[in-house]
């Protein structure tokens, strides 16, 4: 049984980790750390306690940034208006994971630290080039946030560093951005895919844009190729499939009980076509504002 | 490792295991087995409880981080003996079958109720998707929430 | 309770394998361990249908999961600790997963010790109507195709948790919430040596069955092993993980199917092949097929059947007797394909259900008797409120669809053991306070209200005037058990026989003190009074007193049996069920073509009950019936590789939210049928059976597709999609 340790600020927490390194693990919401210590996943000597280190916890803007404490819960971020303005892809993202008591306990910070393929935040943050602020025993340090996942589980985190926050890039003028999944239940159930997209515009064509994919990788991906499809036309149709067969072509899904190998590389095409679109259409405008895009861009299940 | 927690307004103090679910301590130390369990993987929300007002799955919240805080249970819902407005509608509306997913699913209608007391069918489906029922099929639970929710909204 | 004790058991890794060697002596060497059982320490007889599984199993292990050894100690940890100290030497075997390879003669034995089985086969049932031939060389149109399920499960929210205790003169009790009690005792006795005279079961609250809980399960006898052996009461609590792996599911079952009808859509022949994929050893669940083969004979009239089952045996959990028992399976055949042949002869599938729809007084092909049959009125309800005539087929340009299926099903019990009956006994004390103890029990389905209220309605008093006593095998009459939707017909009937007689007795009495003849006497709120006389009147509390309290005086109390006028079948043929149920369901469904992901937007239910005697506890069980159809249909399955199951957690297993599950409209339509108590039926599982038939048909209208297996999962339908899968006519020249 581990031993907990309730640290009352970040350098006692991060003291305590390097004194004890590879024998602590921190914990933050506990929706993945209960279920890890509860099948033995992890068997660690301490547990550390993060929920008091409230400087960790809350959203803040900056004109173009947006910066996300590590201990903001989902449920904070489902119900951001501000985020939802600026970053819809994460608030889409948010909405959808677990259920209303999940995202009132899990955190960002552990969304992304457990590295699970199928996390939904990462893909979300990523279209919106997060950068990961990390704290160690050194002071602290930045990283891309892709560059922060090793592999399914793996970051590559030191053992006695912490994620404090990710930082986005949030402008509000002529962007665009959307999250989409697949399930098989509408609701309480992990991506089989999801797919992010982010798009800027200068009114005429596409600036920039951001792909990125969960489920269909050992860590979630960022598909330069897919985006560049994009850039410079006017996000039609046509260009979206590409973008869309390029992002797939990248992936390596594997086939489980949530789904074939084949299946989630062909859904990946679609989603990612569906989701550059309706980026394209925040970002012109033609998408009505504050309206959440159906979970897998077309079924709503309204009109029943 | 010590515990002091609010369940239901009253004060309790407990030695638990550092790594205990506030699930465990609820059943188990402080003998309130109105809070059920039916996967211990934040799966089936038989277990919902409030923290400070919020809803959480109780089976994934590590009783340590409530040091200090409120809990409500769904014994705490009802007063003095009788059944809270939502219990109540529950009986009415034949919305509970078995039982054993009512506790969590009404103090989920709870918090969701307190967030939004006008929330409609669709708002009341989401906000219950964490809570399983395999007996009733969920029509009598939502017209259940609805009638609360149409009651309290007049209220103010 | 003082010295409770933590059972643990431990299950096979392995899906196939011998067992050389079990080694208990470190784990009974851990303090607070307090007893280890296993097959070499303990005494015990094969039990099961076949008789052909033991509670711990010293042999052979024969899916992953079968029990081993158990222990019982002071806590869950030391149970655990205790349990790794278990060394099993296995000899691995070659395993069948796959139902049509256990056909195969020269697949793996998985009983070698029961002789005679050809491959791994259980058991085989035929049965021939009329002349298939013929009417297949008559028919205009046949459709044929395969239809598949998968190993699904019950899922009650709460596992099972049993506890045993002995007294210190040899009694036990045990707390269980198995349904059929009064033959989970005699197993129990029988399994493990004990007198059966000296066992008492009682039934707590149970927290949902659907069917998980009906029968003995192995970690029923190892509890009491355990607390016998350790001389200390024990608690057994299944954990959601062992729930999956280690309780009963239901079976996946193949079905061939071929259809025939005539050119104006009159049905000909149908003929089946089914293969049940039942798993490592038979329990009552093996006789899911059964209810198959009805199905497939007497849904509609059918002048002409041939059917051929196969039960086999599978390295896999094995199959129970979940809600719904073989019907949701065979109904996703057989009406998937009345849609098919509609669409073949160009007519409307309603049409085509509506001219071969059962009808009251037909005795169908295997001499099921119907009584009242609202199966016409049904089909017309939910045509009408799903606007069928204006949309199905219409609406494939917004990749919507409608799909209907109907059901029958027993609804007045099911006579498959010798008694199909349910005791009863009304008792009305000093006060005036009245108590129904009925055989039957409770298990969240409401069924102690419907009684309640029967006892009510024939005693003309309020229903909360009458307690109802249910769970305990010493105080209450005996009854055959929870089943095959039968608590509200059978228990009912009984229950208003007792009442009856209990009334009669007050009205005796009345006669005697009011001084006015029993036809002149009218009960009005538990008040007997003279007709035209209010002033002449007692109530029941003084009625009983006055009884009683006199020399050779009586008390009120009635007891009754009710056994339905019902036969076992011989040779499949029989009237099985004292009344059959019937409904319809039309599905409405939005599909992405490109995912394959499927939204289920509406559902229109219309079910006979035959009386509704409370409207809110019929609809609650269609409506949780129909949920489950919904999981069944499209998202419910243990997906299993190699004989593990992949994931059995309640995440991956996919049981609908309150997102998956539509608002689901119920119409109740009443027919009164003569034999059920005020006329209801049983209605605890039709709910569960049209629903993957009509998504099915739903998807098929909103694509083009025919799907073949449910649940239709996102990548399922994909498939089918892509490969454009389509519905096989065989012949049509209508
Ligand atoms: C029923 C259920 C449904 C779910 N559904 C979804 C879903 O739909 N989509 C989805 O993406 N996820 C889903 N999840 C998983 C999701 O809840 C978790 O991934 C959650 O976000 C983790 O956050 P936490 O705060 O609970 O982390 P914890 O469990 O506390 O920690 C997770 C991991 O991150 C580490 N960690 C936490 N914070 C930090 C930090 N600041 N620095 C370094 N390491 C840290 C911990 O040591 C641990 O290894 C579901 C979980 C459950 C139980
Ligand atoms: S027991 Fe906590 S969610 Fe199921
Ligand atoms: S009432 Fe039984 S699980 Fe909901």
């Amino acid at each position: 049984m581990p031993e907990l340790y309730v640290p009352a600020q970040l350098e006692d927490a991060l003291g305590f980790m390097g004194e004890h390194a590879g024998l602590a693990l921190p914990v933050a919401g506990g929706t993945d750390v209960l279920i890890d210590l509860r099948i033995g996943r992890a068997t660690p000597k301490w547990l550390v306690d993060l929920s008091p280190l409230e400087a960790l916890a809350g959203l803040a803007f900056d004109g173009e940034t947006l910066r996300i404490g590590a201990l903001t819960r989902i449920r904070t971020i489902e119900l951001d208006a501000e985020v939802a303005r600026r970053a819809p892809a994460v608030v889409e993202a948010a909405r959808v994971l677990g259920s209303v008591q999940i995202r009132t306990m899990a955190t960002v910070g552990g969304n992304i630290c457990h590295a699970t393929p199928s996390a939904e935040m990462p893909p979300a943050l990523l279209v919106h080039d997060a950068v990961a602020t990390v704290a160690g025993p050194d002071g602290e340090r930045s990283l891309s946030l892709s560059e922060l996942f090793s592999g399914p589980g793996k970051t590559t985190l030191e053992n006695s560093e912490l994620l404090t926050a990710v930082t986005l890039r949030a402008p509000k003028e002529r962007s665009g951005s959307c999250y989409l999944r697949q399930t098989v239940r509408w609701s309480m159930d992990l991506a089989g895919v999801g797919v992010a997209a982010a798009v800027e515009t200068d009114g005429a064509v596409v600036t920039g844009a951001r792909v990125a994919l969960c489920a269909v990788a050992p860590v979630p991906l960022l598909v330069a190729e897919a985006a560049d499809a994009v850039v410079g036309t006017e996000l039609t149709t046509e260009t979206a499939v590409e973008a869309a067969a390029r992002a797939a072509a990248a992936c390596s899904p594997i086939t489980d009980a949530r789904g074939t190998a084949e299946y989630r590389r062909q859904v990946v095409a679609v989603l990612v076509a569906r989701a550059l679109r309706i980026a394209w259409l925040r970002a012109t405008g033609e998408w009505p504002a504050g309206v959440p895009a159906p979970i897998n861009g077309v079924l709503s299940g309204e009109g029943a | 490792m010590r515990l002091e927690l609010t369940v239901n307004r009253d004060p309790y103090r407990r030695e638990v295991a550092p790594d205990a679910s506030l699930l465990t301590v609820l059943r188990d130390d402080l003998g309130l087995t109105g809070t059920k369990w039916g996967c211990m993987t934040g799966d089936c929300g038989a277990c919902t409880v409030l923290v400070d007002g919020e809803p959480v799955v109780s089976c994934l919240q590590l009783a340590q981080q409530v040091q200090g805080g409120e809990v409500t249970t769904v014994e705490g819902l009802g007063r003095d003996g009788e059944l809270g407005d939502i219990q109540a509608a529950f009986v009415r509306n034949g919305a509970a079958q078995c039982g054993f997913c009512t506790p969590g699913m009404i103090v989920a209608a709870e918090a969701l109720l307190r967030h939004n007391a006008a929330a409609g069918e669709a708002e009341i489906r989401e906000g219950l998707a964490g809570n399983l029922c395999r007996c009733t099929g969920y029509n009598k639970i939502v017209d259940a929430v609805l009638e609360v929710g149409r009651a309290r909204s007049a209220a103010t | 309770m003082s010295g409770l004790l933590v059972g643990a058991i431990l299950r096979s890794p392995h899906p196939h394998a011998r067992i050389r060697s079990i080694d208990i002596s470190a784990a009974e060497q851990l303090p607070g361990v307090h007893a280890v059982v296993h097959a070499g320490n303990v005494e015990q007889r094969p039990f099961g249908y076949n008789h052909d599984n033991l509670p711990l199993k010293g042999d052979k292990v024969r899916f992953i999961g079968d029990e081993l050894a158990a222990v019982a100690a002071i806590d869950e940890e030391t149970a655990r600790q205790a349990l790794e100290l278990i060394r099993v030497d296995y000899e691995l075997l070659p395993a069948v997963f796959d139902p049509f390879e256990a056909l195969d003669e020269s697949s793996p034995p998985i009983h070698d010790e029961l002789p005679d089985l050809e491959g791994n086969v259980a058991m085989r049932w035929d049965f021939d109507h009329g002349d298939v031939a013929a009417a297949e060389a008559e028919a205009a149109v046949i459709v044929e195709g395969t239809y598949s399920s998968p190993q699904a499960a019950p899922a009650a929210i709460e596992t099972h948790v049993v506890i045993a205790a002995f007294d210190p003169d040899g009694h036990l009790t045990v707390w269980s919430p198995v349904h059929m009690v009064f033959m989970y005792r005699k197993e129990l006795a029988d399994c493990l040596g004990l007198d059966w005279q000296q066992i008492t079961i009682i039934q707590p609250p149970v927290g949902g069955s659907f069917g998980g809980k009906i029968d003995i399960d192995p970690h029923d006898f190892i509890t009491v092993m355990l607390a016998r052996k350790a001389r200390r009461p024990v608690r057994l609590v299944l954990s959601r993980e062992d729930e999956f792996i280690g309780t009963r599911t239901r079976q996946p079952i193949h079905f061939k199917l071929r259809t025939g009808a005539d050119a104006e859509g009159k049905l000909l022949f149908r003929d089946a092949e089914i293969v049940s994929d039942n798993g490592a050893y038979n329990g009552w669940g093996s006789h899911a097929m059964l209810v198959a083969m009805n199905t497939i004979t007497s849904m509609y009239r059918v002048p002409a059947s041939r059917v051929r089952c196969a039960v086999t045996y599978t390295n896999k959990n094995y199959g129970g007797s979940v809600r719904g028992f073989g019907n949701p399976q065979a109904t996703f055949a057989v009406e998937q394909q009345m849609e098919e042949l509609a669409d073949a002869l160009g007519m409307d599938p309603m049409d085509v259900r509506l001219r071969n729809a059962n009808q009251p007084a037909d005795v169908t092909p295997q001499g099921m008797e119907i009584t009242s049959c609202g199966l016409t009125e049904c089909l017309q309800i939910v045509r009408e409120q799903s606007g069928w005539d204006e949309r199905r087929g219409k609406l494939r340009e917004r990749h919507r669809g409608l799909g209907a299926a109907a059901y029958i099903h027993v609804g007045g019990g099911a006579r498959i053991y010798g008694s199909d009956g349910c005791g009863a006994m009304v008792k009305v004390d000093d006060s005036g306070q009245i108590t129904l103890i009925s055989g039957s029990s409770e298990l969240g389905q409401g069924s102690e209200t419907a009684l309640a209220m029967i006892v009510a309605e024939e005693m003309h008093v309020p229903l909360e005037a009458v307690h109802v006593i249910n769970s305990n095998t010493d105080v209450k009459p005996w009854d055959v058990g929870v089943h095959a939707s039968r608590t509200t017909f059978v228990a009912g009937n009984a229950a208003r026989m007792a009442a009856a007689d209990a009334r009669d007795q007050l009205l005796e009495t009345a006669a005697e003190l009011l001084e006015a003849p029993v036809d002149r006497l009218r009960i009005v709120d538990g008040t007997v009074g003279v007709v035209d006389d209010p002033e002449r009147r007692m109530d029941y509390a003084r009625l009983v007193r006055r009884r009683l309290l006199r020399e050779q005086g009586s008390v009120v109390m009635a007891t009754a049996f009710y056994d339905p006028p019902t036969e076992m079948q011989k040779e499949y043929r029989g009237n099985i069920s004292a009344a059959y149920g019937f409904g319809a369901h039309v599905a409405e469904v939005e599909v992405d073509p490109d995912t394959g992901m499927v939204r289920l937007l509406n559902l229109w239910t219309a079910h006979d009950v035959g009386r509704a005697i409370n409207p809110m506890l019929c609809e609650g069980q269609i409506e949780g019936g129909a949920a489950m159809g919904i999981g069944l249909a499209l998202s419910e399955e243990l997906v299993i590789f190699d004989g593990r199951i992949a994931a059995p957690n309640l995440h991956d297993y996919g049981l609908p939210t309150a997102l998956d599950v539509p608002r689901i409209v119920v119409n109740l339509v009443e027919t009164i049928d003569p034999r059920g108590p005020f006329g209801a039926k049983g209605i605890g599982e039709g709910g569960i059976i049209p629903p993957a038939a009509a998504i099915a048909n739903a998807i098929a209208d909103a694509t083009g597709i025919r799907p073949r297996e449910y649940p239709m999962r996102p990548w399922k339908v994909k498939g089918w999609i892509d490969t454009q899968e389509r519905s096989i006519v065989v012949r049509n020249d209508a």
